[in-house]
């Protein structure tokens, strides 16, 4: 028996709409203001639970508040993402048709690459095999800065990679599209679209950053821990969260 | 409605938009021009420079005026699957 | 409502859920862009055969709105059918940062609408763009927050319903002037406009005091329009 949702609840959730995205900090401080807005109780490790009562209402709306980790920090991330494909789902209007399919495209580029990430260049070339619309460059470099400021993509000195946002949201559609060419954590087990991979030609294991930093952060010499390798990349340091500014 | 402005300027209490807009180009921070600083631009259009963040500021501020509903987006679903190429093992 | 209570005779509770789960979807969708919904979209696109049952439906979609994402819909023009969301949470104070950047555009339109309002309802065009150009946004150049400014509060902020752009007549060449939209009367809160424009010049909200009535008896039906959809 699931609990009712109140006001604290609502509000959060319109947050969630507005945001799409928030790290774990950010949603421990909304959870945190909900509740004393109106005045309900907030007890600090029940935000899953919290969460789960918003979801237990969504669930037959075909959304979901959905928990997802980030590459890039590996920080835990929430996401409000839509879960169902429908005739009216597809009516959504924020991309034109011919933006969704350079997106794909996009999509596509990133998940074939060995870095995980496209260049704008790669992206600017794939508008060529496009059958719908031929895309002006100014028009693929507009497109392409929208689709970061919604936070669909990000970007790095002209390089595109997946927002933790896409992952979260679009992981279905991506297990589905690309199976097969899509790699696994050797720590975590979840999809790596940027990450470390072993040298070693008969192991070629692909490790997060994030979970690099962790799994040799004690460790004098980096060895593989497949094939016990030496790890020839640059051990990241540990993402600390950023202490919150006020 | 014009009644309404017609009586208003009897009231005394017309809203002069002059003022308005010194007023508001104070809040959004303007940065006046020293006399003789600069040349005017555009015929005096120009009276020194907004701060970036000059319309966030007032955007923030005037929030609390709307009970506008927050708006939901999303990725997954806006498209049509297409079944991945099919796959070469036979079960 | 016998029509009704027939049609839902030959529905099973579980037909209708997920009938109204669906006609929800398609307002959050529809609402993206602001633009207010009209019935006959709804029916064309969502309801299909469910037509015979519709009253029942919108009032199963308007209390999930409310009960899990507090907004309320509130149908601003009973002749033609139109529907909006608007919010039924007042934004906390201290909380505007967390619930990320103001839409900028919330700023034009303030401007605006807080003009008409002060005015007395009405405001010719030319008076508005003047107003403009003294706050740096030219309508005959793109501005860096707003794009096409002309575009957007003649024909943007008029769709969503936010302005009406009328034309004045007998004028040659044709003169139009603004007054506020059917959606602006509903989402938009005249007691604060007057309180934000005493704040921003240092006086207080009764000094104007058309306004000040005008703002408060619009304070009651406005309430009284949305609980009964009778305007
Ligand atoms: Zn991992
Ligand atoms: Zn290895």
């Amino acid at each position: 028996m699931s609990q009712q949702m109140d006001n604290s609840h609502r509000k959060f959730l319109q947050s969630m709409m507005t945001n799409g995205i928030v790290d774990e900090q950010r949603a421990a401080m909304l959870y945190q203001q909900c509740c004393d807005t109106y005045k309900t109780k907030c007890l600090p490790d029940k935000l899953n639970d919290f969460i789960d009562t918003i979801n237990s209402k969504l669930q037959p709306l075909f959304m979901q508040i959905r928990k997802g980790w980030s590459e890039e920090d590996g920080q835990q991330h929430y996401a409000l993402v839509n879960v169902a494909e429908t005739d009216i789902s597809r009516m959504s209007s924020d991309y034109a048709d011919y933006e969704l399919v350079l997106f794909r495209k996009t999509i596509e580029l990133i998940v074939v690459s060995e870095t995980g990430q496209a260049s704008s260049t790669d992206i600017l070339n794939s508008t060529d095999t496009m059958t719908t619309k031929k895309l002006k460059k100014s028009e693929t470099e507009h497109l392409l800065n929208r689709l970061v400021r919604d936070k669909w993509l990000t970007e790095k000195r002209g390089e595109y990679s997946l927002s933790t946002r896409c992952v979260i949201e679009m992981e279905p559609y991506i297990r589905t599209m690309y199976q097969e060419q899509l790699k696994m954590c050797h720590i975590c087990h979840n999809i790596a679209f940027q990450c470390q991979i072993c040298e070693n030609p008969t192991c070629c294991i692909k490790i997060h950053n994030p979970c690099v930093a962790r799994y040799f952060k004690n460790k004098s010499e980096p060895r593989c821990p497949a094939c016990d390798d030496f790890w020839p990349h640059e051990i990241p340091e540990i993402h600390q969260p950023l202490s919150q500014s006020k | 409605g014009k009644e309404k402005a017609s009586q208003m300027l009897s009231d005394g209490t017309a809203f002069d938009h002059i003022v308005f807009a010194e007023n508001l180009l104070s809040f959004m921070g303007l940065n006046r021009l020293e006399e003789g600083e600069e040349e005017q631009q555009n015929g005096g259009a120009v009276d020194g420079y907004l701060p970036q963040d000059a319309w966030q500021r007032v955007a923030q501020w005037s929030q609390c005026c709307f009970k506008t509903a927050p708006t939901f987006h999303y990725m997954m679903g806006s498209f049509h699957t297409e079944p991945p190429p099919p796959k070469q093992k036979v079960e | 409502t016998s029509q009704v209570l027939k049609g839902l005779e030959n529905l099973t509770e579980e037909q209708v859920y997920q009938k109204t789960a669906e006609v929800l979807q398609y307002f959050l969708v529809r609402d993206q862009k602001k633009i207010p919904i009209r019935r006959a979209d709804i029916m064309k696109h969502v309801v299909k055969d469910y037509r015979n049952i519709y009253p029942e439906i919108i009032k199963r979609t308007a209390r999930t709105l409310d009960q899990v994402f507090g907004l309320k819909l509130v149908e601003i023009d009973t002749k033609n059918h139109t529907y909006i969301l608007i919010n039924k949470l007042e934004e906390p104070e201290g909380m505007t940062s967390s619930s990320g950047p103001a839409n900028l555009k919330s700023g034009l339109l303030f401007v605006v609408l807080g003009l008409i309002f002060m005015k007395g309802g009405f405001v010719r065009e030319n008076l508005i763009w003047n107003l403009l150009k003294k706050l740096h946004v030219d309508i005959g150049q793109k501005h860096n927050d707003f794009g096409d400014v002309k575009k957007l509060i003649t024909e943007e902020f008029v769709r969503q319903r936010y302005l009406e752009y009328v034309k004045i007549p007998h004028t040659e060449p044709v003169e139009h002037e603004f007054c506020w939209g059917q959606r602006a009367d509903v989402e938009v809160s005249k007691v604060k406009i007057l309180e934000l424009m005493a704040q921003l010049h240092k006086d207080r909200p009764e000094s104007w005091s058309q306004q000040y009535k005008e703002a408060h008896s619009a304070l009651s039906t406005s309430s009284q329009a949305t609980s009964s959809s009778q305007r």
